[in-house]
């Protein structure tokens, strides 16, 4: 290649026209980074719920009057248990905290007695930790919460007023992995009973229930018999969320999709105008080049070379900035556009670049550019050199 | 060397046709030098870059070493115009954001000649054309002797047999041109074709063997 004489006028072009394609290059580069930033929220993120969904149980069954969720009582548990092909039934308990009239977190009551929740707690806990967890008024507290609670009150613990006007005391255990991602980062989980009296359930009183039905082709009968057997109670489904989370993401991707385009299609304009008025200079040195016995492949071979390069560059600083700016800054800004602003929370976005969407842009954006400025360049080549040197 | 046969070359401008060039014929033999004269507007630059096939002729052939130039497919067309012909412009056209010597090296570019080799020959036809010690000047430093012998040495560069000069002495002055014209006269030595299309007078002093065609309103006189 040291000895290929194009390669080496290849590289005597770009140097020569340096003040144009770095300004090229930026432009490029800034447009790549706010696509890939942007990607890179949306795949983490979406990642980080499909977990949180795999775990989600099948059914959650809650209890309603008129339109209000209301406790309801454990013994409801029996009855769901009787029903074939049901499975992991949980009870649960849990509420919304508010610390202010902004601020609040999601409270969660573990039961010691169920093997889901002291198989999780065990991948959290060591075994002194998890003694002193469920003997003493303690909690877990996820990244969001201990932030603001850090920042606001106190670091080590926190009076929780119950419903009945008095403080309870509830110390901070420890910080929930960030690894466990957005889910984990607004809510405080503690035992049961703790986690009732707080929240102003009685002792056998439950938030709702929560099962699995391991068989898929036997959901819609459990489905049926759930809502025949609770009639004031409703039903959500997994599916349900799952829609949920789609439909989220569908809107906000189909409007970062638009945005992607809008931009796309701008710089394309932006270089075929660039190319298409190019300066009689520009002209002159490509008819120069057509006299002297290049080709009309050759002169595009220069052209597509140098905007190749430029290409290449400018998506991988763009890419490059975006991981750095999303997965070690935490992506300021544009965060509280995808998240909004909750509680103080900041979400641990965990790595995940997701390569096709990645490729999809790559070729988008390399075909754009590159089409962009060869056409109007390959009008020039084949225009008869003689008008331009005259 | 070079054969036309009936040949012209019409312009459409604003839907009216304009004969540039009508019914041209000629013969130039190999290591023949020829002045193409006549007035500005008669027609020699266009008959130069139908040579050159820079253009294409609106009717007749046009044989170059052979070669039916104006049928050829670009990418033949180029190769053969890098390699045979050599071509000098009355405003030097070299690309001023580059040295000289990488001037000079924009036709080997062409010929896809290794970059050691080809900076030896660039050097060479440089030395030839006497402007070595400005090789690494851009053209903007460059006096318009110095650009129209850095042309020069890039026309020879490829060593063509048929070199081209289009109104080479219009933009020099007198000693210039002289020294322009004892240039071209060392290459007719070496046994190149050379065809200058021109209207300055100072060719009319020419001490060697020429052909004189005449053109007028596009058409040999």
């Amino acid at each position: 290649m040291l000895d290929n004489s194009f390669f080496y006028f290849f590289t005597l072009s770009l140097f020569k026209n340096r003040k144009r394609y770095t300004a090229i290059l930026f432009i490029a580069t800034v447009v790549l980074f706010l696509l890939s930033s942007v990607l890179f929220i949306s795949s983490s993120i979406k990642t980080s719920l499909n977990t949180q969904l795999k775990m989600e149980p099948d059914f959650v069954l809650q209890n309603r009057v008129g339109s209000r969720v209301v406790p309801m009582d454990e013994n409801v548990v029996e009855k769901v248990l009787d029903i074939y092909g049901v499975d992991k039934v949980t009870k649960r308990v849990y509420g919304r905290y508010f610390f202010d009239k902004e601020h609040s977190v999601l409270i969660f009551g573990v039961d010691f007695l169920d093997e889901q929740s002291n198989k999780a707690l065990e991948n959290i806990l060591n075994k002194e930790d998890l003694k002193r967890f469920l003997s003493s008024d303690t909690m877990l507290v996820g990244e969001g919460v201990f932030r603001y609670l850090n920042s606001h009150f106190y670091p080590k613990a926190y009076n929780f007023l119950t419903p009945q006007g008095k403080l309870k005391r509830v110390e901070i255990l420890k910080r929930l992995n960030k690894s466990s991602t957005l889910y984990s980062s607004n809510i405080a989980i503690m035992p049961q009973n703790l986690a009732k009296e707080i929240l102003g359930l009685k002792e056998k009183q439950i938030s709702d229930i929560a099962l699995n039905v391991p068989n898929e082709s036997e959901q819609n009968t459990v489905q049926s018999k759930l809502e025949g057997l609770f009639f004031t109670a409703t039903l959500f489904t997994k599916k349900e969320l799952q829609e949920a989370y789609e439909n989220l993401f569908n809107y906000k991707g189909g409007l970062f999709l638009s945005l992607y385009l809008i931009v796309i299609v701008t710089l394309a304009l932006i270089l075929y105008l660039r190319y298409s008025l190019a300066s009689s200079v520009e002209k002159r040195e490509v008819a120069i080049l057509r006299s002297l016995g290049w080709s009309i492949r050759d002169v595009i071979k220069l052209k597509f070379f140098e905007n190749i390069s430029i290409v290449f560059f400018s998506f991988t600083l763009g890419t490059v900035a975006g991981y750095i700016y999303v997965f070690m800054l935490g992506a300021p800004l544009l965060e509280e556009i995808f998240l909004g602003r909750g509680l103080n929370v900041r979400v641990e976005l965990l790595p995940q670049v997701d390569y096709l969407s990645l490729s999809t842009i790559l070729i988008l954006y390399a075909t754009t550019f590159l089409s962009s400025v060869l056409i109007p360049v390959w009008k020039v080549a084949v225009t008869e050199p003689k008008e331009a040197l005259n | 060397m070079v054969l036309l046969e009936n040949v012209n070359r019409n312009y459409s401008v604003g839907g009216e046709e304009h004969s540039v060039l009508k019914s041209i014929s000629l013969q130039v033999n190999k290591g023949e030098f020829v002045l193409l004269r006549g007035v500005s507007g008669s027609g020699k630059t266009t008959l130069l870059s139908l040579i050159a096939g820079l253009e294409k002729p609106s009717s007749g052939k046009i044989l170059v070493d052979g070669e039916p130039i104006s049928k050829l497919p670009d990418i033949h067309l180029s190769h053969f115009r890098a390699k045979k012909i050599g071509m000098v412009f009355q405003h030097f056209n070299l690309i001023e954001s580059i040295t000289l010597l990488d001037n000079v090296l924009v036709p080997l570019v062409a010929l896809k000649i290794g970059l050691k080799e080809a900076k030896k020959m660039a050097l060479e036809a440089i030395k030839s054309a006497n402007i070595e010690h400005k090789k690494n000047a851009y053209p903007t430093m460059l006096s318009g002797g110095e650009k129209q012998r850095g042309a020069i040495a890039r026309a020879i560069v490829t060593k063509p047999n048929l070199l081209l000069c289009d109104e080479p002495t219009a933009n020099l002055d007198a000693q210039n041109s002289i020294t322009f014209i004892e240039s071209l006269k060392k290459l007719h030595a070496e046994g190149k074709t050379i065809i200058v299309a021109t209207h300055d007078p100072i060719f009319e002093q020419l001490d060697i063997e020429h052909t004189v065609i005449d053109l007028r309103d596009g058409e040999r006189v």
